[in-house]
């Protein structure tokens, strides 16, 4: 072949295979989104007219209401938790030396990759053995495993980026650690540490394998309530309820966006893998 | 920031203490139910029964010969897309977007996102009343339900993972390497396998690693794309606790799975320093 023809050969393959993969990433999303506006009683697509029927009948069953309100708060106990235990230790590894420190790392991040319905299993016998299964404690310290390495590692990657000087300045003109903290440091890895609750939060917020197990027929977040909900029932109410967990996963992405810049945080996110 | 070293202690308390308590603790009594007889005292009775039977090592076969269908997947289609986003997309804008679709449906429940995969590849799916009206077939597909489909669900929730981490490495490959290359005559192909390609292989590695890990502990996409056709080691555990009540079997196959994820992300790790003490 003429070597031209084979380098743009190359060059349109890259971008068709590029193509075809942003379509298989978008797609699933933007027909659950369409058939939640269906006017047919059965699942449509493309949907049939246009209605906000679905929507309504979600909003006015209390089951699911209760469940986005337990969701909601479970993700938020979970992320202001993560905050206060995994601030301070992505202070530390980034600013102190000590011996052990690698290792107790990667025992911080390892739940990034270990299997997560391992740690909802685990939750749950520890939690019968001591008592507390099956209730919004169970839920809350399991979430708290959970999402802590996601604020940990958004603000370890801010603050290593950041020189220390300003700090040493602070600390030289006799402004005590705690003074340093909450006026240099923390100023300048805010987007940072915003970005590790975004991802904390809707970690939480879409976790099905750690909840699951300590869940009852009270006691359910959102994404159990639809692994539920979908054994015996796919119909557009469950569209609806879907796309709604879809438009605030959006409104998350654009919260990221603004905050640090979707790029830099998608990378440093999901991608780094050092532990 | 100077940190003394009571400060320091203090603040990581917190920290230790609470992975202590709610996250060693739990994994530390996990593998002590593993060994406990149900009657109470230590036995290798459980390991004994998960190992000898081959119910549950076919169920464990099927669960990495599913991941490693996945991470081919994902290489197959992440790699093309990072290259493309890192390379060829110049407008700000067009990056922007590509992140966007990449991050959001790593932002949505798994539910949700094997819920769009039912509406698609259903029998009367998106997929089978196209290629109906079309013509070019006169029976829907069987695709939903079937090992295809939880290969489709799982390389969907991880080709963000995929090709993010083949991203973080292209950014960082420098340019004038790639140039030098092509001044001394190489065509861009060539250049692409003698010097890009190589350079990003750690972040393949890296890639491939969380793919498959997290593909073997998948839960929820198998469970819903199956339709129970299927079994794999995650569904095996949650049966233990919800359908058979062997908490015992299930902290076993726990153990076993735990392992399993450890020992490959051992070995990709170690490949990892191998190759990077190599180059």
């Amino acid at each position: 072949m003429n070597p031209n023809l084979s380098d743009r050969f190359g060059r349109l393959l890259i971008a068709s295979v590029s193509c075809a993969a942003m379509l298989y990433l978008a797609l699933p999303l933007f027909v659950v989104i369409a058939i939640s506006f269906t006017t047919t009683e059965y699942l449509k697509f493309p949907p049939d007219g246009l209605t906000l029927r679905w929507y309504w009948q979600v909003v006015s069953d209390p089951t699911f209401v209760e469940a986005f309100v337990i969701s909601g708060q479970l993700a938020a106990a979970a992320t202001a938790s993560a905050l206060l235990l995994g601030v301070p230790a992505a202070l530390i590894f980034a600013r102190k030396q000590f011996p052990g420190s690698r290792a107790l790392s990667a025992l911080f991040l390892s739940p990034l990759v270990l299997p997560t319905i391992v740690l909802g299993v685990a939750i749950l016998q520890y939690a019968s053995a001591l008592g507390f299964a099956r209730t919004f404690w169970a839920l809350f310290v399991g979430h708290v495993v959970l999402v802590t390495p996601y604020v940990i590692r958004t603000s370890l990657a801010s603050l290593t980026g950041l020189e220390p000087v300003h700090e040493e300045a602070a600390q030289d003109l006799g402004a005590t650690a705690v003074q340093t903290f909450f006026l240099v440091t923390l100023p300048q890895v805010k987007p940072g540490v915003i970005a590790g609750a975004l991802f904390a939060f809707i970690n939480s917020w879409i976790n099905v394998e750690v909840s699951i197990f300590n869940s009852t027929a009270q006691l359910v977040t959102i994404p159990v309530k639809l692994f539920n909900y979908i054994q015996f029932n796919i119909d557009p109410t469950l569209a609806a309820v879907s796309a709604a967990t879809i438009y605030i996963a959006i409104v998350v992405v654009v919260a990221i966006d603004l905050a640090v810049g979707i790029e830099k945080a998608a990378v440093n996110t999901t991608a780094d893998t050092r532990m | 920031m100077r940190i003394t070293s009571a400060n320091a202690a203090f603040l990581m308390l917190g920290p230790i203490a609470f992975f202590a308590v709610f996250f060693l603790a739990p994994f530390g009594l996990l593998v002590v139910e593993s060994f406990t007889h149900p009657d109470g005292g230590a036995t290798l009775a459980n390991y004994l029964t998960v190992l000898g039977d081959a119910y549950y090592w076919k169920a464990l076969l099927n669960t990495l010969l599913i991941s490693l269908w996945v991470t081919v997947v994902c290489f197959l289609l992440g790699y093309p897309l990072a290259y493309f986003l890192v390379f060829h997309v110049r407008r700000a804008w067009i990056r922007r977007f590509i992140y966007v679709l990449l991050v959001t449906p790593l932002f949505t429940s798994n539910i949700v996102r094997a819920f769009g995969w039912i509406v698609i590849l259903g029998r009367r799916g998106v997929v089978n009343s196209s290629l109906l009206a079309v013509g070019l077939i006169q029976q829907p597909l069987e695709i939903l339900y079937s090992k295809l489909s939880i290969v489709i669900g799982l390389s969907y929730i991880l080709l963000p993972v995929m090709a993010l981490s083949v991203c973080s490495v292209l950014q960082s490959v420098d340019r004038s390497l790639i140039e030098a290359a092509r001044d001394l005559g190489a065509r861009p192909s060539r250049a692409f396998l003698a010097v890009t390609f190589p350079l990003s292989v750690p972040g393949v590695i890296a890639g491939s690693i969380i793919v498959f890990a997290l593909s073997v502990s998948a839960y929820v996409i198998p469970s819903i794309l199956s339709g129970g056709r299927e079994m794999v080691t995650p569904i095996l555990i949650f049966q233990q606790y919800t359908a058979t009540f062997r908490p015992d079997i299930g902290a076993t196959l726990s153990i076993v799975l735990l392992a399993v994820t450890l020992l490959l992300i051992g070995a990709y790790l170690s490949l990892f320093e191998r190759l990077r003490t190599v180059g």
